[in-house]
């Protein structure tokens, strides 16, 4: 603590704190600091971070372990980590009102359902293509198929409440038999209309080509308020329109909608549900892939390394294509005059944002496999390896066993010598076994072996940093990338320059 | 008990609960900051959560039925309105809706006559309904709690539904202790305990052998720690640049470069931070020098990548080192901002002041020193004032105590009316009145054999001298000494043994160095587990 006292009288600059006094000064300093720290970027990183992240590991061990071992100076060691923090918590209490909200929603739906049901089967009625055409058959026609409300039932138009008169007249809903004002009048489109009982053949047609639109989109006539005269109106029924009212369109919309929404999916939606397939088939080879890596690069046996080295094909591949795919979703156009357009664009960065953290997360940590030749190499390593454990281990064995077996002379009978050497044998067979447990694969052994990556798709990393650089305006950074890239690809034609000669 | 793993599970939850596809967060103001604060965007948007919406938004937003909307709200009127106009012309596929408090039938009714169109999938309650900052630590963000020193109505309603959240996300039915001497502590720790009679049966939780306990506190019992100059980083960090949501803003730092106008501090995220958050100020810069020289000693060390294992190497360490390197020049950005302000205000004697009236009990010597503090141009008047305040509570009662002279020199130091009233209202705030127990530890003879002996081991730092109130409070509590005139138990059960599972609450505000020395006890206390929560995080500015 007392040290403490003196880094603060002196401590006005964070990293030199012995020579610089003054606040400019230690600017000065900072940017120099701080830029020669990017310079160590183009130096070389080589186990930095194996050097810096065991510091840090190591500093947090020390750490819990002088906590434990003593409390009395708690000040100097405090982190901010506590190891009982990330202990396994249950979720925290919960509460489902769905139910509750189920039961009051379907009283509700069951009317709506009902309703439009019964609406939907009228109008199959209606559109009987043997029904009769002319106008005075068609409105007792209509009248057999709905119950209209009597004239004299309502003395004002249910929707606006205005009175009836000679101005304002009484029409009836030829859906629900309603009555209503010509200005509360809505206009089902007859086309619009068979969509409810053709739309499988539609959508078939949609999905077949999707620059098929349907025509009556809008599927309602609202009637201009100005000029209409009886005989317009007259002439837009006999069009193949039918006057309902506006409780029956908004039944017929809903209904509309919801069919629409379970059998229409963009195509971005479709790309989106093929590349979290792609990541999901990924995911679940990552499990199978790792532990092969790890066990040649130790050069064990246990797996194929070509089996590996389809695998990993098979992993970049699907990679790849989550890769193509985002990128296809990012690019997509989107209509411009559409009303969601500003958001879909949003919506669709945020995939390829994802997407490419997903990559990176992956990609990056994907484990290079030997070549064969090296992974010959790493086999003949091992068994020497082996050898010379199974030496070792013999060798103490062989000690250990004189050890007892000069004990036992000590101090027992001869006749039970057999039984413990046994015994030992046993001994050593366990300690046969804690060697192949122990001889675990290590992060520090596969490190060895990640030298024949296939050069192509390292090449693509660096172009990848080398966009990122330049649209973080790095220059130099650029640069440092550009030459490796270079480097990288006369090696690579090196290298194949020699294949094609041998 | 950790509070940022309690909501984190809230929202992985939800996610996990609307299953794949395509999803939109659909928050208020409030959630929006509780899910921010446990959950990096990276981190969500892996788990195809892709766009974040604002109910209030409602007529802007644009309809895109291919999403799912996992809905997060608290559940007010206001909302439960908007939510339920949003659901007549639902603009996604689905609703996932999760309240973050209790919700009324009437509620659930209003909505689901909403839902016509069957777009409704989940509706629950998740009690992430708090702020968690720090693994121990949570707050309400409710600034100005008290109106005229009690209670107003709507905010108490609100802390005290913010603290039972707090105790049904940790699954914890506590008893109920309070301080005696505050009006306010008795008024929330009833209010509390109706919530948990009320809804006895969510708070019906498996029994644990020793039940958790509440603690109600109240600010006002210890007005001095929000006053001092703090020197742990998070704590310095948050009094001189101000800590929002785990946000910090540095655009008023001099040659900011642009991407660091706004930087992140999280523990979650940041390796760095959460080592050193609790660390003096010297130690943290000793690290930092510390990984500085292991950037400069690279570059020495090593001329070029020249073969192509070194360029494997760089290629796979690369992404990790640019988020290093991120890491380091935000500290380094952070640590120079505040070594220049400490330089600049003269904060290190300030400070050292400031500790010398907290602990000791020297009148002439200190106001020699306050007076000749204000001769110096360079001392904020903002640093001033606190310095006045913490003479004016100390004091209080000393006979020859010159407030007036200083609030005069204040005055001529140009500090504003309106802040030169801040010093008689601390006084009413925190002054001796106020007090339920012994903030400076005159009368208690064991605190002044302590603070004698504490003399004779020397003192360890002069910057760090000061304990907040609720360490000592604590202590007791762990050791089941604390009184129980100073603090009752709310109705006839009562503890028996050591409390080991602790939620304390303190009314208008907790500061970082009682965050810090709450976490020291976590750590140096096996079997103890306190969480510590405030209306909100206080920095001297108030």
């Amino acid at each position: 603590m007392a040290d403490t006292g003196n880094i603060m009288e002196g401590f006005l600059c964070p990293m030199c704190m012995k020579d610089f006094g003054t606040v400019s000064q230690l600017q000065e300093h900072f940017e120099v600091a701080h830029s020669s720290e990017d310079k160590a970027v183009f130096q070389s990183l080589k186990g930095f971070f194996d050097k810096a992240k065991k510091r840090i590991l190591g500093d947090r061990e020390n750490e819990f372990g002088e906590n434990s071992s003593s409390d009395s100076s708690p000040n100097l060691n405090l982190s901010g980590f506590d190891p009982t923090w990330w202990e396994f918590q249950e979720l925290g209490c919960v509460r489902n009102h769905t139910d509750a909200f189920k039961a009051v929603r379907d009283a509700r739906i069951d009317h709506f359902v009902v309703e439009t049901n019964k609406l939907l089967i009228r109008l199959d009625k209606l559109l009987d293509p043997e029904a009769p055409k002319e106008a005075s058959k068609r409105k007792g026609f209509e009248k057999s198929v709905v119950p209209w409300v009597p004239d004299g039932a309502v003395p004002c138009c249910l929707s606006c409440e205005e009175s009836f008169n000679i101005m304002r007249r009484k029409h009836h809903c030829r859906l629900c038999g309603g009555i209503m004002c010509n200005k509360c009048s809505e206009f089902l489109t007859l086309t619009y209309a068979r969509k409810f009982f053709v739309f499988t053949e539609y959508f078939l047609a949609l999905i077949v080509n999707p620059a098929v639109t349907f025509e009556g989109e809008s599927g309602f006539l609202k009637r201009s308020d100005s000029s209409t005269s009886l005989n317009s109106l007259m002439g837009l029924e006999a069009e193949g329109h039918m006057r309902v009212c506006k409780t029956c369109r908004k039944l017929l919309e809903r209904r509309d909608q919801m069919v629409e929404q379970r059998n229409i999916k963009p195509n971005f939606v479709v790309l989106y549900e093929k590349m979290q397939e792609c990541m999901s088939n990924a995911n679940d080879l990552i499990p199978q892939y790792l532990p092969m890596v790890d066990s040649l690069s130790m050069g064990e046996a246990t797996y194929s390394l070509k089996e590996a080295e389809l695998l990993r094909t098979k992993l970049i591949r699907l990679y790849d294509a989550v890769d193509q795919i985002s990128k296809k979703i990012q690019n997509l156009e989107i209509k411009p005059d559409s009303p969601s357009a500003f958001k879909q664009q949003q919506l669709q960065k945020a995939i390829r944002m994802s997407a490419s953290g997903f990559m990176q997360e992956n990609l990056m940590g994907l484990q290079a496999l030997p070549t064969s030749e090296q992974y010959q190499e790493l086999q003949a390593k091992r068994r020497a390896e082996v050898q010379r454990k199974i030496a070792a281990e013999r060798q103490a064995a062989m000690e250990a066993q004189n050890r007892e077996r000069f004990n036992q002379e000590e101090s027992e009978k001869p006749g039970k010598i057999l039984s413990i050497g046994k015994k030992l044998g046993h001994v050593r067979n366990d300690s046969q076994d804690s060697v192949g447990r122990g001889w675990k694969p290590t992060e520090e052994g596969s490190k060895v072996s990640k030298v024949g990556d296939p050069m192509l798709q390292q090449m693509e990393i660096i172009r990848g940093y080398i966009k990122q650089a330049r649209e973080a305006k790095r220059w130099d950074e650029m640069e440092m990338l550009e030459h490796n890239l270079k480097d990288l690809k006369d090696e690579y034609y090196r290298q194949q320059a020699q294949n094609f000669q041998s | 008990m950790n509070v940022i793993l309690a909501v984190k599970q809230y929202v992985s939850k939800m996610i996990e609960e609307s299953g794949p596809g395509m999803k939109v967060l659909l928050m208020d103001k409030d959630t929006t900051t509780y899910v921010s604060m446990v959950y990096a965007k990276s981190e969500i948007l892996q788990k195809e959560v892709y766009l974040f919406e604002n109910i209030d938004s409602g007529a802007s937003r644009e309809s895109m039925k291919h999403l799912k909307c996992i809905t997060f709200l608290r559940p007010t009127q206001e909302n439960v309105q908007l939510l339920a106009s949003e659901l007549k012309s639902p603009k996604y596929g689905l609703y996932y809706i999760y309240f973050s408090n209790v919700i009324s039938k009437q509620d659930v009714k209003i909505l689901a006559e909403a839902d016509d169109q069957e777009v409704v999938r989940e509706v629950q309650e998740f009690y992430g309904d708090y702020i968690a900052v720090n693994p121990h630590l949570y707050s309400f963000n409710l600034i100005g709690c008290a109106q005229s020193l009690a209670w107003s109505k709507p905010v108490l309603t609100r802390t005290a539904q913010g603290l039972a959240a707090v105790l049904l996300s940790l699954k914890k039915c506590p008893f109920i202790r309070y301080q005696n001497s505050s009006e306010m502590a008795r008024t929330l720790a009833e209010s509390v305990k109706q919530i948990i009679i009320k809804e006895a049966g969510l708070f019906e939780f498996r029994k644990t052998d020793v039940t958790p306990v509440l603690l109600i506190l109240d600010r006002r019992d210890d007005a001095v720690s929000p006053l001092l100059n703090q020197w742990t980083y998070q704590a310095m960090v948050h009094e001189l640049l101000g800590i929002e949501n785990s946000k910090i803003n540095l655009s008023n730092v001099p040659n900011i470069s642009k991407d660091l106008k706004e930087v992140l501090l999280s523990a979650e995220h940041d390796e760095f931070y959460a080592e050193n958050m609790y660390l003096n100020f010297g130690e943290m810069g000793t690290n930092i020098q510390k990984l500085m020289d292991e950037f400069q000693k690279t570059s020495k060390n090593h001329t070029k990548v020249e073969s192509i294992q070194d360029m494997k190497n760089f290629i796979e360490n690369y992404p990790q080192f640019k988020k290093m390197s991120g890491t380091v020049s935000k500290h380094v950005t952070v640590v120079s901002e505040l070594s220049r302000q400490v330089g600049l205000y003269y904060l290190q004697d300030v400070s050292e002041l400031e500790q010398e009236i907290a602990c000791h009990n020297d009148h002439s010597a200190q106001l020699q020193r306050i007076k000749s503090f204000f001769t110096n141009d360079k001392i904020r008047p903002k640093d001033l004032l606190r310095l006045v305040m913490l003479y004016a509570l100390r004091y209080e009662t000393h006979t020859n105590n010159d407030l007036a002279g200083l609030v005069d020199s204040l005055k001529r130091r140009g500090v504003s009316e309106d802040k030169r009233s801040l010093v008689h209202a601390v006084l009413e705030y925190g002054g001796k009145r106020a007090r339920g127990s012994d903030l400076f530890g005159n009368s208690d003879p064991s605190a002044i054999t302590k603070r004698i002996m504490k003399g004779l081991k020397g003192v360890e730092n002069v910057y760090t001298q000061h304990q907040p109130l609720l360490s000592s409070t604590l202590d007791q509590l762990i050791r089941g000494k604390l009184r129980e005139a100073s603090y009752p138990y709310l109705g006839t059960s009562q503890l028996k043994d050591r409390p080991q599972d602790i939620i304390v609450f303190m009314i208008g505000g907790c500061t970082f160095e009682e965050s810090k020395a709450v976490h020291m006890l976590n750590r140096n206390t096996p079997g103890v587990k306190i969480v510590l929560g405030g209306s909100s995080i206080h920095n001297s500015d108030r």
